[in-house]
């Protein structure tokens, strides 16, 4: 299976698609390559661990061939992809090194490096990082005052833990600030979740499947991110992935949420992209994207 | 006889979270806390004001809120914790935005003290009820004949809105006696002015 050339949120179904015409395949080795990749966001990253551990979950061996940029793979390590990656894949060549010198800067673009989230006491972890280091990247670089700092690092929250209170699985979170040139001409903010959990639609199937004219994937994912929806009576639940739509959507933000063959969001006018498909490739769990532009000063 | 008790939600998170986060984030972490702060409110004497302070307490998420907040003033209206109530103080505009959306879900009011300026609302409140609760708190106090004069209202409809009030414990309820005649008269009171 060969990796786009360049790995992101947008790309990453086209690896899936790979995946799913190669399903029925007897071989149990998996290879990815990775070679020829020039760019991998944190969806790209936190996308290939998932997808690894479901390789491996599912009898696989998979293998991944790494980039031949050495900056792409100084951006992995700093990253700590390499982290999660080396007890799931096989990795090509094995032996890479990356010179001394390459190692973490100090002024880095990462906003959290690659973290697991399997409890609650991770989610704390992981804000209070992101709140340590939210006035070197969110102030300076993308403008956002104490109360926006304060949404943001709320919005990350009720993401993550979104996994050890619905999925029953663990996940991982990315987050990194790129310059988008072309689209915007800003900064942006990068979030990735993802868990291989049971999915939203299963989520919600006990409360909701009988009432749907056709239970979906898609269906599913609408009433969480646009009803509120939730698995709980309570009529509290579920509002968090709406408040956070909300915010996303006060800040001209994109937000896509995939989850089993589906995904559909919210895409501002900046982007190119539709904002639902349905009849993907399969994969478990939930998979969020969350990319906020900087605030017009 | 009403008194207040302050409570320094930052003290009772170093207290009861074992992970010493200075965060009110996630709904497990709601529980905990929500659970300390109902055993502390169920220990009070009978119409205890408590005003629970925020200071010093990083972000509070839109869970957490629910869990905590909108949840205990649910049940306080429902009287779960007796003949109390609870105020909220300084909170982040953050932390207000947050409280107020889990509120709103719920359909419920909290008032949020800022210094000496007017108290903020968060949540939501039947409209009709509004006006009079404003009254009550420039006024600091009101009687259902005071209310009936000033909004040219009949008498019962007057004491139904003090009442309502009451019940969604945004004023206190006193009773006392008239001079003249003898009888008596409730008088409802701002819940800032204890």
């Amino acid at each position: 299976m060969k990796a786009p050339l360049s790995l992101h949120e947008g790309s990453f179904e086209y690896l899936l698609s790979q995946w799913g015409q190669r399903l029925s395949y007897p071989s149990d080795i998996v290879k990815i390559n990775l070679r020829d990749t020039k760019f991998i966001d944190p969806f790209g990253m936190v996308g290939l661990i998932q997808f690894g551990r479901y390789l491996r979950l599912n009898g696989r061996n998979p293998f991944l061939l790494l980039p031949n940029s050495l900056d792409v793979l100084r951006y992995l390590d700093r990253m700590d992809f390499f982290k999660y990656v080396q007890n799931l894949f096989y990795l090509e060549p094995q032996d890479f090194t990356i010179e001394e010198k390459y190692l973490r800067r100090h002024h880095s673009d990462v906003l959290l490096e690659i973290t697991s989230i399997e409890n609650t006491d991770d989610v704390h972890i992981i804000v209070e990082k992101v709140r340590e280091r939210a006035e070197n990247i969110l102030n300076i670089h993308l403008h956002y005052g104490p109360m926006e700092i304060d949404s943001f690092v709320v919005a990350l929250s009720e993401i993550c833990q979104n996994i050890p209170e619905h999925s029953k699985d663990m996940g991982f979170v990315g987050i990194q600030k790129y310059f988008y040139g072309k689209k915007l001409k800003k900064n942006v903010v990068k979030i990735a979740v993802m868990d291989l959990g049971i999915g939203i639609k299963e989520s919600l199937s006990p409360k909701y499947a009988s009432y749907a004219s056709h239970w979906s994937d898609l269906t599913a994912i609408h009433l969480a991110l646009f009803k509120g929806c939730s698995r709980y009576d309570d009529p509290g639940r579920g509002q968090g992935l709406t408040n956070v739509r909300k915010w996303v959507q006060k800040w001209n933000g994109k937000m896509v949420i995939r989850s089993g063959t589906a995904y559909t969001g919210l895409i501002p006018t900046w982007e190119f992209a539709p904002y639902k498909r349905s009849s993907l490739t399969f994969f478990p769990g939930t998979l969020v994207s969350l990319i906020l532009p900087e605030k017009s000063l | 006889m009403k008194n207040k008790r302050i409570y320094q939600v930052a003290e009772f998170m170093a207290r009861v979270l074992t992970n010493g986060s200075k965060n009110l984030v996630t709904r497990e972490t709601g529980k905990v806390m929500r659970e300390a702060l109902e055993g502390r409110i169920q220990s009070e004497p009978q119409g205890t004001v408590v005003v629970l302070d925020f200071s010093n307490v990083g972000i509070i998420d839109f869970s957490c809120a629910e869990e905590v907040i909108a949840k205990m003033m649910a049940r306080l209206i429902q009287r779960e914790y007796g003949d109390k109530y609870i105020l909220l103080t300084s909170l982040t505009p953050n932390q207000e935005e947050n409280i107020h959306a889990a509120l709103q879900t719920k359909r419920l009011l909290a008032l949020s003290l800022k210094g000496a300026k007017k108290p903020k609302y968060l949540g939501v409140l039947n409209p009709y009820l509004m006006d009079t609760l404003q009254l009550i708190l420039e006024r600091k106090s009101i009687t259902a004949r005071e209310l009936a004069d000033l909004t040219q209202v009949e008498i019962n409809t007057a004491s139904t809105k003090l009442l309502n009030l009451h019940k969604a414990r945004l004023v206190l309820r006193e009773r006392m006696s008239l001079a003249e005649g003898g009888g008596r008269q409730y008088v409802y009171k701002s819940l800032l002015e204890i």
